[in-house]
């Protein structure tokens, strides 16, 4: 496979002024301001999302309300350690939604392996994002066991980690300990419905992110809502053996 | 260690490296990547790694490896062999790339890269495609369609009915099945019926008469050759649609049988198929505890149970069982829980005993168990103390599991409140309690605990919230509360360090900071009685705190 597409910090440059240099430009939808990936399969969708073309580069969308990372991002995510060349493991792909726009991100030189459990939704994501996008590597493997997961190699810069088992933390935390480097990043998307449905969805967050203070730094942690209910994003830096606040 | 040799299994090959810094010795190379590797992971020796075991043997030393499985196989072989651990394996791990390309298994990391998406594509797609075939996704893909057939064919009739019947109204009222109700429609208008028509389409002499008799005396109205063209196609719809049902539920009893005998047995194939789809498959039921087998399909009244204390489920799905459906409402809560039990040891078996033969034990226990139960509790419990029913039983089971916080005392009546086993379906505790006054020809009257319950917990949540406004104000310029940007209106995470001096715009302290948290604690010091006793039931320790936005 051949990695034909320019590199997507000639974007960075063609951003408007008034944001931050992110990799993603902000562009009007139906009214409303949506963050949008340049897209690294011109003409392919993943979702359904809106293509558009700007000074001759494709743009896909990314919709808050079917992707958390976008969700984040729209309630004023302030790390974005996703770029260029990064390499990233995304536990929990699902069908992919969130998975195709970091692939966007990343480009050509950058690496995501996948992790899903589930084989129906690992289907769609292995027609859907993982065929087509040359930067993406699929693996079918339980989170629970990263020992077994199978294509990975050497460290990774970012661990995203959307799972909704009730020991989510703790899987997110064994992964880190296996493939994250040294200050790298864990984005922990905390679904408190799946930790616990009869605790207050503040409690479960503030609990789950007390797991993280060991071995962690908690950059941010941000509500998720009116994207999606019960759920919160925390971005940690991972500070291994120092003992952080 | 430095003469240590180590065999690496990677995507593309097996590595034999030497010394700490992985020089390669000799590779391996898999000739079918994908296959081979899972030739390995379950314990065989690939064709392509035929030569390893006579090389490893060469070598005359312990080999390390970073692979449980092939530390399997080396095993078998009679080679010495340990596993990797901690720092080496992490080692081991990150030179993986490096050695795949001075090994010769791909040419540079781009190379590398490539080879190992393409491996990992294949791998998932053999899953997938294993996975896809399995026996129980198309039983419960089978169950689905049963349920969805039924909605739509029932639509259908009806409309089927409503449009023959201005045509011949009164044929409704003499057929009762849908399908008998199609051939007849098959056959044409009314006048064409005949007694021979009737005995096609499956009727019995006695109703022939009746019918040629209403067909005689029909009220209803001509109809044109087009409607009853479509009328006719209709019912030709709605009998294939009644052979598709009878083809489905013939598949379901008979795969039923194949996958699970045992589990069969015990629920019955309908019931059983109906649990399997509902759990999603017979690995993941073989997983679930006998309790959550019993109120499966009854989530919403077990959820309501654990957030407000009410009675839990007895029974879900199982309700369909025949012999807690024609039990005395007393016994059914027993029944389900005895059946549970015995279904889920029963789908262990089906699904890890490889020859899934059938085993009657299972089944003659359950209705050992289930003539106890009858024998030991024919009559409703007497019930001006609900809550007793571990006195009923005989035991003290609840005290030696080392619980007893759990049985408060009730003040009023003296009384200890335990799960009750009686009462219909997953229905209000109010309910329940109710018809079972009923039923002694009692007065219907509540519980002054039940009173004092709904009266206790509403007046709460008002008087925090008022509470609150009268502190902080009416919140924000659309009157929410949230200040922050999280779910307690905190701040917390996003500007951690100043969590603490986190003020709101009125320049008082968030309510729901850590800091000041102890404040809030004391309003709640004065603990609702049935919120502790729904804590301890569910056995859980959160505060019971209700969410800001459901104010």
């Amino acid at each position: 496979m051949t990695f034909t597409r320019a590199k997507i910090s000639n974007t960075m440059t063609a951003m408007p002024a008034s944001k931050t240099l992110t990799p993603y430009i902000w562009v009007k939808t139906e009214g409303k301001s949506r963050p949008a990936t340049e897209n690294l399969v011109p003409g392919n969708r993943v979702y359904g999302e809106k293509i558009l073309v700007k000074k001759k580069t494709e743009y896909r969308t990314w919709d808050p309300f079917r992707s958390k990372l976008a969700a984040a991002i729209m309630n004023g995510l302030g790390t974005f350690p996703f770029e260029n060349t990064a390499k990233i493991l995304y536990l929990g792909v699902s069908t992919g939604t969130t998975a195709s726009h970091i692939s966007d991100i990343i480009g050509p030189s950058g690496v995501m392996f996948g992790v899903e459990h589930a084989s129906r939704v690992a289907r769609d994501f292995m027609d859907r994002v993982a065929s087509r996008r040359a930067n993406v590597i699929p693996i079918m493997q339980d989170a629970r066991k990263p020992s077994e997961y199978f294509a990975i190699f050497g460290k990774v810069d970012i661990i995203y980690a959307d799972i909704a088992q009730p020991d989510q933390t703790k899987i997110a935390i064994a992964n880190c300990k296996m493939f994250l480097k040294k200050k790298g990043f864990l984005f922990l998307v905390i679904k408190t419905r799946s930790i616990d449905v009869i605790k207050n969805p503040e409690n479960v967050i503030r609990e789950e992110t007390a797991k993280l203070r060991d071995g962690f730094d908690i950059l941010e942690s941000i509500n998720l809502e009116p994207y999606d209910k019960d759920h919160a994003m925390v971005v940690a830096r991972y500070n291994e053996k120092t003992v952080s606040r | 260690m430095s003469s240590s040799y180590c065999a690496l299994l990677t995507e593309l090959g097996v590595i034999i490296t030497r010394g700490d810094d992985h020089a390669v010795e000799q590779t391996f190379a898999f000739s079918e990547p994908v296959s081979d590797y899972l030739s390995i992971k379950s314990g065989n020796t690939p064709k392509s790694c035929a030569n390893m075991k006579s090389y490893l043997e060469s070598l005359n030393s312990t080999i390390s490896t970073g692979d449980e499985a092939l530390l399997g196989i080396l095993k078998n072989e009679s080679i010495d062999g340990h596993i990797l651990e901690g720092q080496a394996a992490e080692d081991a791990r990150s030179v993986k790339q490096r050695l795949m390309i001075s090994a010769g298994l791909a040419s540079d990391s781009n190379d590398a890269m490539t080879k190992l998406r393409e491996f990992a594509i294949g791998l998932s797609s053999t899953r997938v495609t294993k996975i896809s075939g399995s026996a129980d996704l198309h039983v419960i893909q089978a169950v689905n369609s049963l349920d969805e057939v039924d909605k739509v064919a029932n639509a259908l009739s009806s409309r089927m009915k409503e449009w023959y019947g201005l045509h011949f109204p009164e044929l409704e009222n003499v057929v009762d099945s849908i399908e008998g109700y199609a051939r007849i429609v098959l056959t044409g208008r009314r006048s064409d019926l005949t007694a021979e028509s009737f005995e096609k389409a499956g009727f019995q002499s006695q109703k022939t008469e009746m019918l040629l008799v209403a067909a005689s005396k029909s009220r209803g109205g001509e109809i044109s050759d087009k409607s009853l063209e479509m009328v006719q196609s209709m019912a030709e719809q709605m009998i294939s649609f009644y052979n598709l049902r009878r083809g489905l539920e013939e598949m379901i009893e008979n795969e039923m049988g194949k996958i699970a005998p045992n589990l069969s047995v015990i629920l019955g194939t309908s019931l059983s198929a109906r649990m399997l789809a509902r759990i999603g498959s017979m690995k993941r039921m073989a997983t679930l505890p006998a309790s959550t087998i019993q109120v499966i399909g009854a989530e919403r009244a077990l959820f309501r149970s654990l957030k407000t204390g009410s009675d839990p489920p007895k029974h879900g799905l199982l309700f369909q069982h025949p012999l807690v459906h024609a039990a005395p409402r007393w016994q059914r809560g027993k029944i389900a829980r005895a059946i549970a039990a015995k279904a889920v040891i029963a789908v262990r078996v089906d699904v890890y005993n490889e020859d899934g033969k059938l085993n009657n034990t299972l089944f003659e226990k359950l209705n050992i168990r289930i003539g106890e139960i009858n024998a030991k509790f024919q009559e409703p419990a007497e019930s001006n103390t609900p809550h007793d029913s571990h006195k009923r039983d005989g035991n003290t089971r609840q005290e030696k599991a080392g619980r007893p916080q759990s049985r408060k005392k009730n003040k009023t009546t003296g009384t200890y409140r335990e799960q009750r086993d009686y009462g219909g379906g997953s229905r209000y505790r109010g309910n329940t309690r109710k018809s079972a006054g009923g039923e002694r020809g009692g007065e219907r009257r509540r519980p002054e605990w039940i009173h004092k319950r709904t009266k206790a917990s509403k007046p709460a949540i008002v008087d925090r919230y008022n509470k609150k406004r009268k502190e902080y104000g009416h919140g924000d310029d659309h009157g929410n509360y949230n200040y922050g940007n999280n779910f307690d209106g905190s701040n917390y995470g996003r500007s951690y360090d100043d969590r603490h001096n986190d003020r709101n715009s009125n320049g008082k302290p968030s309510p729901y900071n850590d800091k000041n948290k102890s404040g809030v604690k004391k309003n709640k010091k004065k603990k609702n009685p049935d919120l502790t006793r729904a804590k301890n039931r569910a056995g859980t320790h959160n505060k019971k705190k209700k969410r800001k936005n459901r104010y």
